[in-house]
């Protein structure tokens, strides 16, 4: 509990700090939204005109204080390009991000655990070797080449996927699935390296525990001994980097929703950096900055909880 | 003569290491009848768990066997044998039961599972009937309630209670040798005599042959019909346990008799109380591997490795054995 | 008896031949697996010429990298004249600016680790050394960094820094900040507490003596290791950024924005995206492959030392 508590007081330090470090960059620097507004050719008094319009010329704490004040009442302010509710801009686009990074998620799963326990079953063999390369190259490719990379295979040349676009839930679940295979996939072939390496470190530990061994004299199978005895203590850390990820996804996210045209935070962040719309990027950097630190929050919590030993206070070995 | 259960010839076990091959395991030859329980002593290193492990077959992969050696399990050659066809030999014919009740078991699946898993997979039996056989086994044991510990996970049983489902779980199928290595050595002293009854209690019940691996020769001389000590990868003295006792004739046999714990001693006594160590198993030295420790040790003992010799009862690798009177 | 004694003892020295066999074989298996491959050789060859290429390019009489060639719009690599590996959509050579484009990654490459991890290298040992407040400050400075992603971080000083070389390196570095200073932290509590510091001031050498002599050649080991994970890594982001327009300003070629350029034209010229991105997947790969192996090495060293 002691524990629980100290890691919140971090986190409110930590958000004070982030949303203050965020307000000052977005705010005290030249070239700001009111020339955005004002368009190409207007004077210094129209763009002094509109800072005054918006309060751009009150004290900074103080507008950072009304600002944090706002934030909690739900009120993250309005964009000043097309003066969309902030939140509701974000809340809006925030389950299609986290539908991406669930399918990339799950994707990097799917490869990382089959892979990580050949590998961990016969390390340096050349199933091993062949693995260990592929992550290599995989990892050395980031995210928007593989977009491309994708999007030229499965698009272009052989038409089977949408390079880009969204289609809600409600046209169906293929149709909503069917855009996001490709971006999830390109996230997905970065992501699963770190499971697969984690997963086959800790499975080649215990692989040699003695209940393994005690498997093995009871006659049962490789494929049970792997799947049925050893993937769940070897999963431990895979699961905490899992989460962790999250945090790396995150940053993913944006650029591959970008590339696929897909309308999630990242997208609305990018938006407003090209526009300079600083109340929402201001926005989306404290969501984004809110959303990682409870994950990694969370995270905490559910590796004392899974682990049923680290429960019982027990010693954990690894 | 009683049915011969296990005949191992000329088993040599090594492992590939940084500074050259580790032979831990240096041409053991060993029978055990059904219904005798063997003890098998010597210091840590001496490759008396590398041994069992060789019969059982549960080698790490990098291990190399021996040409020539063999494992005979109820008539059939083990070491022949590929992974797939020893799976339905392993639990059935021969199990074993590990040093330490706290990593032998897995921690994340229940003791019920753990158990069952082996019926189901030997025995073919349904999931209902393994589960209630889980539980007489679990009774069998010792272990109280076991319908409620069934469902419990390791980390929820003490250590004796652990080692009670381990042999559980090893003689679940009914084997026809049981390993035991160091069962007791992570265990309390208390519990210590309780589980070495019940293994006892269980090989003769149910007419099993058993190798007991041990440091302790009080355990040896207490629960077993017929030792052998080792020493190196080698055994260097092996007789039925009264004879041994009484007519030691290897030094190092000796000197590890003289080491059994006393009431006095505190417990977790180890044999360090041998002087010297233990000898490289890389480079063996050419002749007896115990020279150096031994104050016994003339110059053959330097260069020449002493053979195992004897007569069928008693056997042993010395050239300065200790003199015994002639007792009747 | 005596037979079998003598047949024990011929098997005993022929067993002692196999014996040493068997230890030239596995000595001999564990070498080979620290020998050096073509992984290792390949890499450096790519590295050598890669970062040769962007060094001397205006020395290499190469078209320049701005130049419109409206002859060959979107030429295929070989198709044009003087074009190596075609032209970009307006014409532009795409070997000179894929050359010039690497002068901006590798520079970002080298640049941005040693900023940070120079910057990590003073935090981490001035809060490992005096704890108290520093510590504290660090400590929550560096988890104030780490609560946001890096690339939000990095889209954040891009609006507000713009895009000049010097700060695309400076943004990224910081990026590298906060785990260079946390090993650096670890490692600097962990020799603070040694004798041999001890001993030095004991003797009454100052802070800055201590620090600079006596703990930081033992502290910075494993961040060389670090630096050459990092490598790497700056590419990459440096390559995101520019493929979304926000690292160096439009003209100036960077391979992330040459890929993005010819991201429109996929369908028509796959080569425009194609060839930067091969040429980036390898600079990174070879990147990773040799930075592993000589992480692997430092790490043998060092566990041998020990």
């Amino acid at each position: 509990m002691r524990f629980l508590l100290r890691r919140f007081q971090r986190l409110v330090i930590v958000m004070a700090a982030v949303t203050f470090v965020t307000f000052i960059l977005v705010n005290v620097l030249p070239g700001d939204v009111a020339y955005e507004m004002a368009g190409m050719d207007a004077s210094e008094a129209e763009v002094a005109e509109i800072r005054e319009e918006i309060g751009l010329n009150r004290p900074l704490p103080i507008r950072y204080l009304e600002w944090v004040g706002g934030v909690f009442t739900g009120d993250w302010g309005r964009s000043f390009i097309n003066e969309e509710d902030v939140w509701h801009a974000i809340t809006q686009r925030f389950p299609v991000s986290i539908e991406l990074m669930l399918l990339a998620q799950v994707m990097a799963l799917a490869l990382a655990v089959p892979m990580g326990m050949i590998s961990a079953y016969r390390p340096d063999s050349r199933a091993d070797r062949i693995i260990a390369g592929v992550a290599f190259a995989s990892v050395s490719m980031p995210s928007f080449m593989t977009g491309l990379l994708l999007i030229y295979f499965f698009s272009l040349t052989l038409g089977w996927l949408p390079a880009t676009g969204y289609e809600p839930l409600s046209a169906g679940l293929w149709a909503n699935l069917k855009p996001m295979i490709l971006p999830a996939l390109s996230l997905a072939l970065v992501e699963w390296t770190v499971l697969m390496r984690t997963l086959r470190a800790e499975m080649i530990g215990v692989l040699q525990e003695d209940y393994i061994s005690l498997a093995r004299a009871k006659g049962m199978s490789n494929a049970r001994i792997l799947w049925g005895h050893a993937l769940r203590p070897s999963s431990f850390t895979m699961l905490t980097i899992l989460g962790l990820q999250v945090a790396r996804l995150m940053g993913g996210t944006i650029i591959i929703e970008q590339i696929f045209g897909i309308p999630g935070v990242g997208r609305l962040l990018i938006h407003a950096v090209y526009t300079r719309d600083f109340i929402v990027i201001q926005g989306c950097v404290t969501f984004f900055a809110l959303a990682f630190v409870l994950v990694n929050f969370a995270v905490d919590i559910a590796y004392a909880w899974l682990d049923p030993r680290v429960r019982q206070g027990g010693k954990a070995h690894g | 003569m009683g049915e011969i259960i296990l005949d191992v010839v000329n088993q040599r076990t090594a492992f590939p290491t940084k500074r050259g091959m580790l032979q831990a395991v240096n041409g053991v030859n060993l029978t055990l009848e059904r219904g005798r329980t063997l003890g098998v002593v010597g210091e840590s290193g001496s490759g008396k768990s590398v041994l069992a492990r060789s019969i059982m077959g549960l080698l790490p992969r990098a291990a190399q066997t021996g040409p020539g050696s063999s494992v005979h399990l109820n008539g059939r050659d083990l070491t022949a044998l590929s992974e797939r066809e020893l799976r339905p030999i392993r639990g059935r014919e021969v199990s074993t039961v590990f040093q330490d009740p706290m990593t032998a078991l897995n921690p994340t699946l229940t003791v019920g599972a753990q158990l069952i898993e082996g019926l189901r997979h030997h025995l073919g039996m349904p999931k209902r009937a393994a589960r209630a056989r889980a539980i007489e086994l679990l009774r069998s044991v010792g272990l109280p309630q076991p319908e409620t510990r069934v469902d419990q996970f390791p980390h929820q049983l003490s250590g004796g209670m652990r080692q009670r489902v381990a042999i559980a779980i090893a003689i679940s199928c009914e084997p026809d040798l049981l390993i035991a290595d160091e069962p007791t050595t992570a265990l309390d002293v208390t519990v210590q005599a309780e589980i070495l009854d019940l293994l006892q209690r269980q090989v003769r019940e149910r007419n099993m042959a058993m190798i007991l691996i041990t440091h302790d020769m009080g355990v040896v001389a207490v629960r077993c019909d017929d030792v052998a000590v080792m020493y190196a990868g080698r055994i260097v003295e092996q007789a039925p346990v009264r004879e041994l006792f009484q007519r030691t004739r290897m030094p190092y046999t000796a000197a590890l008799l003289s080491s059994i714990p006393r009431i006095t001693d505190g417990p977790h006594r180890r044999l360090d109380a041998i002087g010297g160590r233990p000898p490289d198993l890389i480079h063996p030295p050419a002749g007896c591997a115990f020279a150096p420790r031994c104050k016994f040790a003339s110059d053959p003992c330097q260069g020449v490795m002493p053979a195992l010799e004897g007569d069928e009862r008693h056997r042993f690798a010395c050239h300065t054995p200790l003199q015994v009177e002639a007792v009747a | 008896m005596a037979d079998i004694a003598a047949h024990t003892k011929s098997a005993a020295s022929q067993s002692e031949a196999a014996t040493q066999d068997a230890n030239a074989a596995a000595i001999a298996a564990f070498e080979k697996r620290n020998r050096m491959g073509p992984f290792m050789w390949l890499p450096i060859i790519w590295l050598c010429i890669v970062i040769a290429l962007a060094l001397f390019a205006p020395l290499l009489g190469l078209l320049p990298a701005d130049e419109m060639d409206f002859m060959a719009l979107k030429a295929a690599p070989g198709a044009a004249d003087g074009h190596l590996l075609g032209t970009d959509h307006l014409g532009r050579d795409l070997f000179s600016r894929v050359i010039y484009g690497g002068r901006v990654s590798l520079t970002v490459g080298f640049a941005a680790p040693a900023i940070g991890v120079g910057l990590g290298l003073i935090l981490g040992m001035a809060a490992g050394y005096y704890r108290g407040w520093i510590d504290d400050v660090v400590g929550i400075a560096i988890d104030t960094w780490l609560a946001i992603p890096g690339l939000v971080i990095l889209l954040l000083f891009a609006v507000v820094f713009g895009g000049s070389l010097f700060m695309v390196c400076l943004s990224l570095g910081l990026l590298f900040i906060p785990t260079a200073a946390r090993i650096t932290r670890a490692a600097t509590m962990k020799y603070a507490g040694r004798e041999f510091v001890l001993a030095a001031r004991a003797m009454g050498a100052s802070d800055r003596r201590i620090l600079v002599k006596e703990i930081l050649p033992n502290v910075i080991w494993p961040l060389i290791a670090f630096v050459l994970i990092d490598i790497p890594i700056a590419i990459v982001v440096e390559g995101a950024l520019s493929f979304l327009g926000l690292s160096v300003k439009a003209p100036t070629p960077s391979w992330g924005g040459i890929i993005a350029e010819g991201r429109e034209h996929l369908e028509s010229s796959p080569h425009i995206a194609l060839i930067p991105t091969a040429v980036m997947f390898l600079t990174v790969l070879s990147f990773n492959l040799v930075g592993d192996t000589i992480r692997r090495r430092m790490s043998d060293v060092r566990e041998g030392a020990i």
